[in-house]
């Protein structure tokens, strides 16, 4: 997760080296925080702990389409659905865990597959359409078919409990599960952005007209954005499955698809620590809302969504940055604020384009 | 230098790692959540002089005005005894009732994170939840952690149907069954042949409704002449009335949930020349926001299930339980739920439920809870309809298992029914 740190090039200068060692150290803090954080926690914690690392899965593949590739998808809660219904299906019906899994990954990066073969052909507001429509379909599909989905009373699957020679709660055998299929979902997710694939994602984002004189076609490179964002979806269904023991069609409706693609642009567009900080957001700011005031959540999640908007543009990713240049611009004011608008931008060395300093601190 | 800046990197990495080694070797998770006060017997979450209670229902989204009135009810009838000195216990002792209420939006993996953080909390009982998917999703877990989850706002009869399958879980309200077979009695009572015609929503819902009529009717002169579903994401359901309109049935039973295409559907009806009698569930029947708004003084009669007063009818302002209810909600209730519906008053009597399970527990135990709640019989609860009382000894059916019909005035209430 936090691999984002680790440096890129293995040049032998003395800087780069401090660079790796710091890179390998926050690694280490971070998966022994990973290990021990539920050893140490109570099982509510542990809950919230895993709930993020479930939907951390599915704002990455959100954020693969949208961040990434730049398009719009708002039907990330199906594949989360469909997910979440296979993972029970098998598991009812005795399947081995791995294959389910599997299977939550396959299926929907197929469904995935064949509506980004028809869709990725529109763009903008039409593609958001047809994206749409995905969730909204789900929901009466997964009340009709009633022998696969139990209908809208749902299914309770109780499974993955902690085997009895290692001594773990079962909340704590249920995060070391989801958190490591987070890790691995995390680790090929970031070598995928960083490779060959990611640079045919950013250019399709930025010109499609250019990405194809770079023999990048677009309408290829936009379906396996989205097949990746749908295996990813699935596969969130497999871990929510894991920790909330419970699939229904309130698991698929278009809402969550909403408040993901808003977690994402909060956490940060474009960002591997982004995505995990939107996921955490996302669990995290209802639970405080109702500490504040239990009837009061949606307004207090959604002044909280306006303030993060203005303040961050580029999402929370970018706090530490503009904290940065807040501390800078008051020791000489006379320099002009770089331009926050993307993260992409933003992960450059701050250069302001003098055309972009509008009242950004007004 | 930058050897030994690594050095010191290395050796800070090594610290953190023995530091949370010792942790974990250090720090066994406590498992025994007692909280303090209480006794080595006494379940988490009670004392010698307090007693936590716990709900989680939708306070925000589509469905936050019931959800926010199954809070409202329950959170008057407790601030109100609490002012008034407190809870007597089966146990001799006088408790206060700390109650924490969060918002899930009918999300069941909201619904699961809360009752994990109420739990966490020392909650000792979840009560009056409601929300079918989220009560369902919570079940499991309760039942893991033998903690009581009862007197649930849900009429789905997973809750109450096994009771020996699910020792922790009971339901409060009477399930969808209960009121289509009430209804189909009326008919079956009339002695006469009708036909019906049947609209319902195409899941577990709308099927409770026609199981407990079909049951009802069954070896009677009633005939079911048409039927017609739809799914809850329809926009309209003229269609569907249109077509049920062509058989020109007596009698037409709306299991329809959702307001404004409960609304539709009387509009339409009346407008196609089909003016037959209706039924509505109790959950879309409430006068100001479906009867009038539908016109459904035009039919020669609509029929709903009741088993509460209302309590902003005049014809109950002089009930001493009405002005209770009222003054208490007024004074607590009002802050959570600003427009009335039915839950309000059912979660106020499911407070007086619970008060009476109080009064039979003679430890400070869940389990003493459990047997104290499922040994309540004939009990008339404060706002009940006269003649209906809350009964939880038996094993399949949920603490109310009787409707009584009503039907709607024309204006903005409701008159008892006698026969067909």
């Amino acid at each position: 997760m936090a691999t984002t740190t680790a440096p890129r090039s293995t040049t032998g200068t003395a800087s780069s080296a401090t660079a790796r060692w710091k890179g390998i150290a926050a690694v280490g803090v971070l998966a022994v925080a990973l290990v021990v954080a539920p050893l140490v926690s109570s099982p509510y914690i542990n809950y919230q702990l895993s709930s993020i690392a479930v939907f951390a899965v599915a704002i990455l593949g959100l954020n693969i389409v949208m961040g990434y590739t730049g398009q719009v998808s708002l039907g990330q809660s199906a594949f989360l659905g469909l997910g979440a219904y296979i993972a029970a299906y098998g598991i009812l019906h005795g399947w081995p865990g791995p294959l389910t899994l599997l299977l939550c990954a396959v299926v929907p990066a197929v469904v995935g597959m064949l509506v980004a073969l028809a869709a990725a052909r529109l763009r903008g507001l039409a593609l958001a359409m047809i994206t749409l429509a995905l969730p909204i379909v789900g929901v009466p599909l997964a009340r009709r078919f009633d022998e696969f989905t139990g209908g809208s009373q749902g299914q309770v699957v109780s499974w993955l409990r902690a085997p009895e020679s290692i001594g773990l709660a079962n909340d704590q055998w249920r995060y070391y599960v989801v958190v490591l299929i987070a890790v691995v979902a995390f680790v090929l997710a970031r070598n995928l952005v960083r490779g060959r694939i990611g640079r045919s994602f950013a250019i399709v984002k930025e010109n499609e007209a250019v990405a194809l004189s770079m023999g990048v076609s677009p309408y290829r490179t936009k379906v396996l954005a989205f097949t990746i964002a749908s295996l990813l979806g699935g596969v969130s269904g497999f871990m929510y499955l894991a920790i909330v023991q419970y699939t229904s069609p309130e698991t698929l409706v278009f809402a969550t698809s909403i408040n993901l693609v808003a977690a994402m642009v909060i956490g940060g567009s474009a960002s591997i620590v982004g995505t995990v900080l939107g996921a955490v957001y996302y669990v995290l700011v209802p639970v405080l809302a109702g500490q504040v005031n239990s009837s009061r959540t949606a307004l207090i999640s959604g002044a909280v969504l306006l303030a993060v908007l203005f303040l961050l543009p580029a999402g929370l990713v970018s706090l530490p940055r503009r904290l940065a240049r807040l501390r800078s611009s008051r020791g000489r004011p006379p320099q002009p604020p770089a331009h926050p608008t993307t993260s992409d931008e933003a992960a450059q060395p701050a250069s302001a384009p003098p055309a972009a300093t509008t009242d950004q601190h007004s | 230098m930058t050897k030994t800046r690594n050095a010191a990197r290395a050796s800070g990495v090594v610290a953190t790692v023995s530091i949370a080694a010792l942790l974990v070797a250090g720090c066994t998770r406590d498992s025994s959540a007692g909280g303090p006060g209480a006794d080595d017997s006494a379940s988490p979450g009670i004392t010698d002089d307090s007693i936590s209670i716990g709900i989680s229902s939708p306070l925000s989204g589509a469905t936050a005005g019931p959800g926010s009135c199954t809070i409202a009810g329950l959170d008057s009838y407790i601030e109100a005894k609490n002012a008034a000195g407190g809870f007597e216990f089966g146990d001799g002792k006088t408790r206060q009732v700390d109650f924490t209420y969060l918002d899930d939006v009918y999300d069941p993996a909201k619904a699961v994170s809360n009752f994990r953080q109420l739990l966490n909390d020392n909650m000792f009982a979840y009560v009056g939840a409601l929300g079918t998917p989220t009560n369902a999703a919570v079940m499991p877990i309760a039942e893991e952690e033998e903690v009581p989850q009862v007197l649930l706002t849900t009429g789905a009869r997973t809750f109450s149907s096994d009771q020996d399958a699910h020792p922790w879980t009971t339901g409060f309200v009477p399930t969808y069954a209960t009121e289509g077979r009430a209804f189909g009695e009326l008919l079956a009572n009339a002695n006469q042949p009708l036909t019906v015609a049947t609209l319902a929503q195409n899941d577990d819902f709308g099927q409770s409704y026609l199981d407990g009529l079909n049951e009802a009717i069954e070896g009677s002169q009633v005939k079911i002449v048409a039927s017609a579903t739809y799914e809850p994401t329809d926009t309209t359901l003229d269609a569907q009335v249109t077509e049920l309109a062509a058989s020109k049935a007596d009698v037409l039973m709306s299991a329809v949930s959702v307001t404004p295409l409960q609304v539709g559907v009387l509009t339409k009806a009346q407008s196609l020349g089909w003016l037959p009698r209706i039924f509505l569930p109790s959950n879309t029947s409430t006068p100001g926001t479906i009867l009038q708004p539908g016109g459904a003084a035009a039919y020669p009669a609509v029929y709903t299930p009741s088993f509460s007063k209302n309590p902003n009818s005049p014809a109950f302002a002089n009930d001493e339980d009405v002005k209770a209810y009222n003054d208490a909600f007024q004074k607590y209730g009002s802050k959570i739920a600003t427009t009335y519906t039915p839950h309000c008053a059912w979660s106020y009597a499911e407070g007086a439920v619970l008060d009476q399970a109080f009064q039979g527990m003679k430890e400070p135990t869940r389990e003493a809870f459990m047997t104290s709640l499922k040994s309540i019989s004939g009990f008339q609860a404060p706002l009940l309809l006269d003649g209906i009382t809350v009964d939880t000894t038996t094993k399949d059916d949920a603490a109310i298992s009787t409707v009584q019909l009503v039907q709607y005035d024309g204006q903005a209430a409701f008159k008892p029914v006698s026969a067909y």
